[in-house]
């Protein structure tokens, strides 16, 4: 019981960090990007160059791969994603499709197909309240809850996260007051590719390393975001811990393929009964 | 916007069919009536997503929910049952139509990206159910041992054609109609058609099961081609190429998916001399078009073609 707590909280924190971003920029900016699980993909990839190829000490590479994958959520944006919002939703969503499959590709014919192993930030294993768990699952949880709570304070207490949150809410009375939107979005989907980059980076030592490996994320943030409600940040945070606690509970004690479907069970169910999700703005759509 | 149907497209039409028709004696060999065939089945896959989607702008993330849906009812009750492969050609598309009403009554009336969403995520359970209910639906191998509905490749390869030929005349026509015009509207303004009494979601509900019923019949057919089902005909990774299939032939017109579903499908087969940059490739030219011919590429290449033609 009490490792489905504790397994159930690490899951539940790098899943509410994958679907922070997700929802964030569907929120800001009404990117349904589907090249987020490649960020995360990205994230996990770049720590392991940073470190086996360049030799780079563990915790620059980390913090190194955080902000290259900022930088090319950015890039993306900029480049792919600006010229073609305006012109309709299925566009960018097949453009950002594009850019996740090229993604996986470049990492592909790179570093192949064989899972890579990444060091783990901490060995050793803590011996708590009778299960053992590895200090990197908690370094995750910690981190995940770290990162979540920065955002919160960003988001509330800056004149940045202001003007975003103004942007979400309306974004053409937000331009009329002089918040440049474009730039905005751009510095949202920086800021979702980071954090996803983050969770890449704190699974990858006890994660498969493959290219593949950002889809099934995407699955888990898109169904998360459902749940609590697409562009809402608490939404997506009360979803991540009950899709986590209940994926960890059935696969302890039912069996791993049924936790699989789990996920996509939710999001049927919640948009079905309640489609807006928890915290859903009704009025957004 | 809905163009009149005149004599060039019929001709043009009869032209492809003709091409079409052609192709295995051109390149006879069985493995390029193999492609063909598959082609073909999903030219009838990316009309029918065309037929609902395409008009109604109410993006389908799940259309392999229906060719799963027809092409398991094929697999029961050739495998299973005993049943001859024709009653599948009934059976198919009417049980992916029962699919088409319990997801459209709960998502359709629902604005905004949700319907895509659940379309997806119902394909996605339904992949999962057949791999947790191994014992009857054989799990990741799938039924096998279906029997053929005809002795030679090249006949089923006829019939599919036939059956393609016959989907595309009466969705295109369906489209033209003035059924097709109110969809067309419910895609412009939603809340002006329900203001001026229209029934928005009844349309779009029965829509929603003409396009199962075509997508299901392509399924069943898709099926005794491969005379195998398994769980990859429910998956996201199949709804997808059918709608980059439509967007690349131009959506909304129900002949430029047919085409583009034929192109890419041919495409990829030619571009296996790439091996391991296949998908680059296949992802350039998605990317091309998706950045510089929004309207896609075969539909307006059309329209322009005829608007020269007298």
């Amino acid at each position: 019981m009490i490792q489905i707590l504790i397994y159930g909280a690490v899951i539940s924190a790098i899943y509410a960090m994958l679907a922070v971003g997700f929802t964030l920029i569907f929120g800001v900016a009404r990117i349904l990007n589907l090249a987020h699980g490649s960020f995360y993909a990205l994230g996990a990839y770049a720590v392991y160059a940073l470190t086996a190829e360049a030799k780079l000490p563990l915790w620059l590479a980390a913090i190194l791969a955080v902000l290259l994958v900022a930088l090319f959520g950015i890039l993306i944006e900029r480049v792919l994603v600006r010229p073609l919002r305006r012109r309709s939703m299925l566009a960018v969503l097949l453009i950002t499709l594009a850019v996740a499959l090229m993604v996986e590709q470049v990492l592909l014919l790179i570093f192949g197909s064989e899972a890579r192993n990444v060091p783990s930030f901490v060995s050793t294993a803590y011996h708590f309240l009778g299960v053992d768990v590895s200090g990197q699952r908690l370094l995750a949880l910690a981190a995940g809850i770290l990162v979540l709570g920065g955002l919160w304070v960003f988001m509330q207490h800056t004149k940045l996260g202001a003007a975003i949150l103004a942007i979400s809410q309306d974004a053409e009375a937000a331009q009329y007051v002089g918040i440049p939107a474009d730039r905005m979005y751009s510095i949202v989907m920086g800021l979702s590719a980071g954090i996803a980059a983050a969770a890449g980076v704190l699974v990858a030592p006890f994660q498969t390393v493959i290219p593949g490996m950002g889809l099934l994320p995407l699955v888990k943030a898109f169904a998360i975001v459902v749940v609590g409600g697409l562009g809402s940040i608490p939404g997506s945070i009360l979803g991540a811990l009950l899709l986590g606690y209940t994926e960890t509970f059935i696969a302890f004690k039912i069996s791993i393929e049924w936790s699989q479907i789990v996920s996509v069970a939710a999001v049927l169910i919640a948009l079905i009964l309640r489609p807006t999700g928890f915290f859903g703005k009704r009025v957004a759509f | 916007m809905t163009e009149a149907i005149r004599h060039i497209d019929w001709i043009v039409a009869l032209a492809a069919l003709g091409v079409l028709a052609a192709g295995p004696s051109l390149f006879g060999t069985s493995y390029v009536i193999g492609v063909l065939t598959v082609a073909l089945c999903f030219g009838m896959w990316a009309a029918s997503w065309d037929f609902m989607s395409g008009l109604t702008g109410r993006e389908n993330f799940g259309h392999s929910l229906f060719i799963g849906a027809g092409a398991y009812t094929a697999g029961f009750l050739n495998v299973k049952f005993g049943l001859s492969p024709y009653w599948s050609l009934i059976a198919g598309p009417l049980v992916a139509v029962l699919f088409g009403i319990a997801m459209g009554f709960p998502t359709l009336r629902l604005k905004g990206p949700y319907f895509a969403l659940a379309m997806l995520s119902a394909a996605a359970v339904m992949q999962s159910l057949t791999i947790i209910f191994s014992e009857y639906t054989g799990g990741q191998d799938g039924l096998n041992g279906l029997d053929p509905m005809l002795d030679s490749t090249l006949a089923y390869y006829y019939l599919t054609l036939f059956f393609l030929a016959l989907t595309a005349v009466i969705l295109k026509l369906l489209a033209n109609s003035s059924w097709g015009t109110l969809l067309r509207a419910v895609r412009g303004d939603e809340a002006s058609c329900e203001a001026a009494g229209i029934n928005v979601t009844f349309y779009k509900i029965v829509s929603l099961m003409i396009s199962a019923a075509f997508a299901g019949l392509g399924g069943v057919l898709y099926a005794h081609y491969q005379l195998q089902v398994g769980p990859d005909l429910f998956a996201v990774v199949l709804s997808i190429n059918i709608i980059i299939m439509v967007y690349v032939g131009g959506m909304g017109s129900i002949y430029g998916p047919i085409g583009g579903a034929i192109l890419l499908n041919v495409l990829t087969e030619a571009f296996r001399g790439f091996s391991e940059y296949r998908l680059w490739v296949y992802t350039l030219v998605l990317m091309f078009i998706v950045y510089f011919m929004p309207q896609g590429l075969i539909a307006p290449l059309w329209r322009k073609i005829r608007a020269i033609v007298p």
